[in-house]
C-alpha cells in the first residue's frame, strides 16, 4: 500500500469525521416568534432595562395605548426570553439573555431580532445593554428622562427626529469596537452626553432643535470622532490627545482649547471634552 | 377541548383555559385567561386581572382590558433542549469530548494541508527545532514577551502618518494572522517530531511524506490525547483541573518551543546551517612508512652546493 494511498484515505476518513461531529455539536434550532404588551394604565414613570446578546434590535415608539410591546424572534435551544414588569416599582426588564456563542452553520444575526416599542405618555428610564447587536434605536417621540447604552461589538444608531418632552439627566453611551451614530442628538433634551468607545468611528450630529447648552464628553481609544455642528451654535474643544489628529477648521485657538469665532455670541454652546489615543477628530460646522 | 365564553356581568376565577377554540371575554377573569390553538378576544367591558396568553394565536384587545401581559407565541412549540443553566454531568462530559474531539480532528486536517501545501517550511522549522530545541524555546518565551510591544510599536508607527491610521485595523488582523501561523507551524512542527520519536516509521513501509503524515498525526493525537484526556473526567471536576493544567503546561512548553523554531527559521524559509562535523578519516594511507632506522634529512639546497653539484 502507497503512502500517498494511506495519505488520502486518512485525510478523507478524517474529513468525513470531522464533518460529522461538528454536524452533531451544532444542535437543532428552534425558532419562535413572542409578541408581549402591556396595557398602559397610567403615565408615571419607568424604568426600562433591556438586555440582548445576538441579532438585531429596534426601538421606537408606539402608537397604541401600551406602555411595552416586544416582538421577539429567537432560537429556544440557545436562550429564553425575558420579560418581568414590576408593577410596584414600575420596573420592565426584558429581552434575551445573552446567548452563548456556538457555530451553528447559519448567520443567526440575521434570523434572531427584537422590535420593541414604548409608550410615549410614560417618562423612561431607559437601559440598553447589547451584545453583538446591529441596533436602530429610534427613540423619537418618546419621554426619555434618562438613556444609557452600552453595545458591544457591532453597529449602533440612534436618533431623535423631534424633541424629546422630557428633560435628559444624561445620555450615555458606551460602544467596544463599533461604531456609533447619533443623529438629530440636540433634540434628545440632555445637557450632558457622554459617549465611550474603544474601537470605532463615532458620528455625531448635533442638528435639532436647541433648549439648552450642551457638555459633550467623548473618549475614544482607536477611531474616527465626528461632530457635526449646527453653524448657530458656538463651539469649544477642550482635547487630550496621544497620537491623534485633529481637525479643527474655522475655530481658532484661546484659553487651551480651540472655539469657534461665534463662541461668545451664540445663544447655545456645545463645550466638547475630547480624549483620544490613536485616531482623528473632525468638527464639522456646515450644519447637516 | 374547544371554544368558551364568559359571558357579561359575571366573574370567574383563573387561569381559564381552552384549545382548539376561541375564548371570548365579557365579563371578568380573575387571573389568567389562556388558549392554546386559538384566540383570546377581549370584548368591550371585560377585564382579565392576570395574563392573557394565545400559543399558535393572537390576543385581540377588541375594548377590554388586560392588567397583566398580552402574550402571543408562535413558531415550533413543544419540548426544546433548554440552555442548561446547570448541565448534568453526563452532558457536560460528552460536551467537552465532543469539542476536543473536534479540536483534534480540525488540527489534524490542518497538519494535512501543511504537509501538502507548506510541507517544505514545515521541514525548515522542523530542522530548526531538532538541532537547538532549548534555543527555540527560549526564543519562544521571548517571541511571546514581544508581541504586545511590537503590535504596539507597529500600531504607533502607523498612527504617525494620517494615511497609516487607515492601515492600523488591517494591520492588526495581519499581525494576528501571521502570528497565528507561526504558532501553528511550530505546534506542528514539535508534533512531528514528537510522533516520529515515539512511533518511529520503518523507512521502507512508507514514502517521505506519508512518514512524516504519520509522525504528525500522531504527534498531534499526543498532545490532543491529554485535552480529550481532561474531558473525559469532566465529571469530576478536581481531577479535570488536575489533567487540564497538565494538558495546559505541555501544550504551552510545546507550543513556545515550537513558536521560536519557527521565528528562528524565519517560518521554515531558513534552514540551520548544517553543524561543522568532523568525520572520522581514514589518514592511514596519507601517512609515509617512516623505517625505524630513521630518514636521512634532505639538505636545503644553497648556491654553493648547486655550483658544486653543476
Amino acid at each position: 500500500m502507497s503512502g500517498s494511498f494511506v495519505s488520502r484515505r486518512l485525510a478523507l476518513g478524517l474529513a468525513s469525521a470531522a464533518v460529522s461531529i461538528v454536524s452533531s455539536s451544532a444542535s437543532a434550532q428552534s425558532w419562535r416568534t413572542l409578541d408581549v404588551a402591556r396595557q398602559l394604565s397610567d403615565s408615571a414613570p419607568a424604568s426600562v432595562q433591556v438586555v440582548y446578546g445576538t441579532g438585531q434590535i429596534g426601538v421606537r415608539a408606539t402608537s397604541k395605548p401600551l406602555l411595552y410591546h416586544m416582538q421577539l424572534r429567537y432560537d429556544a435551544t440557545r436562550a429564553q426570553p425575558r420579560h418581568t414588569f414590576d408593577v410596584a416599582s414600575r420596573k420592565l426588564q426584558i429581552g434575551m439573555q445573552k446567548s452563548e456563542v456556538r457555530f451553528s452553520g447559519r448567520d443567526d444575526a440575521d434570523a434572531a431580532h427584537l422590535q420593541l416599542e414604548l409608550s410615549r405618555s410614560a417618562p423612561l428610564d431607559l437601559n440598553l445593554d447589547l451584545g453583538a447587536v446591529e441596533s436602530d434605536l429610534d427613540l423619537t417621540g418618546l419621554r426619555i428622562s434618562r438613556l444609557h447604552v452600552e453595545s458591544g461589538a457591532s453597529d449602533a444608531k440612534l436618533r431623535f427626529d423631534s424633541p424629546n418632552p422630557t428633560r435628559m439627566s444624561v445620555l450615555e453611551v458606551s460602544v467596544g469596537a463599533a461604531s456609533f451614530r447619533g443623529d438629530r442628538l440636540a433634540n434628545a433634551n440632555a445637557a450632558d452626553i457622554r459617549i465611550d468607545a474603544g474601537i470605532g468611528n463615532v458620528e455625531l450630529d448635533l442638528g435639532g432643535q436647541w433648549t439648552q447648552d450642551i457638555d459633550l464628553r467623548i473618549d475614544v481609544t482607536l477611531g474616527i470622532v465626528t461632530i457635526h455642528v449646527p453653524s448657530d451654535v458656538g463651539v469649544r474643544v477642550t482635547l487630550d490627545k496621544t497620537l491623534a489628529s485633529f481637525d479643527h477648521e474655522g475655530l481658532i485657538e484661546r484659553d487651551g482649547g480651540w472655539v469657534s469665532k461665534n463662541f461668545d455670541s451664540a445663544p447655545h454652546k456645545v463645550r466638547v471634552t475630547a480624549e483620544t489615543v490613536f485616531g482623528k477628530l473632525s468638527i464639522d460646522r456646515t450644519g447637516r | 377541548m374547544g371554544g368558551r365564553t364568559i359571558p357579561a356581568g359575571t366573574a370567574i376565577a383563573g387561569p381559564v383555559a381552552v384549545a382548539g377554540g376561541p375564548l371570548h371575554v365579557y365579563g371578568t377573569v380573575n387571573g389568567d385567561a389562556i388558549a392554546i390553538g386559538s384566540d383570546v378576544i377581549v370584548h368591550p367591558g371585560a377585564r382579565i386581572t392576570g395574563n392573557a396568553v394565545s400559543a399558535l394565536g393572537s390576543v385581540t384587545l377588541a375594548g377590554g382590558t388586560v392588567g397583566g401581559e398580552i402574550r402571543q407565541l408562535a413558531g415550533a412549540l413543544g419540548a426544546v433542549p433548554q440552555v442548561a443553566e446547570a448541565e448534568s454531568p453526563a452532558r457536560s462530559t460528552r460536551h467537552a469530548l465532543a469539542l476536543s474531539s473536534s479540536w483534534l480532528i480540525i488540527l489534524v486536517l490542518m497538519a494535512i494541508g501543511v504537509l501538502l501545501f507548506a510541507g517544505e517550511y514545515l521541514d525548515g522549522v522542523v530542522d530548526s527545532l531538532e538541532g537547538r530545541f532549548g534555543r527555540s524555546f527560549w526564543a519562544g518565551i521571548a517571541t511571546q514577551l514581544a508581541l504586545a510591544p511590537v503590535l504596539c510599536l507597529l500600531v504607533i508607527a502607523l498612527a504617525i502618518t494620517i494615511l497609516g491610521v487607515l492601515l492600523i485595523p488591517f494591520a492588526i488582523v495581519a499581525f494576528v494572522l501571521a502570528v497565528a501561523g507561526l504558532i501553528t507551524l511550530g505546534f506542528l512542527a514539535i508534533a512531528r517530531i514528537t510522533g516520529e520519536s515515539v512511533a518511529p516509521a520503518a523507512s521502507k513501509r512508507y514514502s517521505a511524506r506519508g512518514a512524516a503524515l504519520r509522525a504528525l498525526v500522531v504527534g498531534v493525537s499526543i498532545y490532543m490525547a491529554l485535552w480529550v484526556l481532561a474531558s473525559a473526567f469532566a465529571w469530576a471536576p478536581v481531577v479535570e483541573m488536575v489533567l487540564r493544567g497538565v494538558a495546559v503546561a505541555i501544550t504551552w512548553v510545546a507550543t513556545t518551543a515550537g513558536l521560536g523554531a519557527a521565528v528562528i527559521s524565519r517560518g521554515g524559509t531558513k534552514r540551520s546551517a548544517p553543524t561543522a562535523s568532523f568525520a572520522a578519516v581514514n589518514d592511514i594511507p596519507w601517512q609515509t612508512p617512516t623505517p625505524v632506522t630513521g630518514v636521512v634529512a634532505a639538505r636545503r639546497p644553497t648556491p654553493s652546493s648547486s655550483a658544486r653539484d653543476r
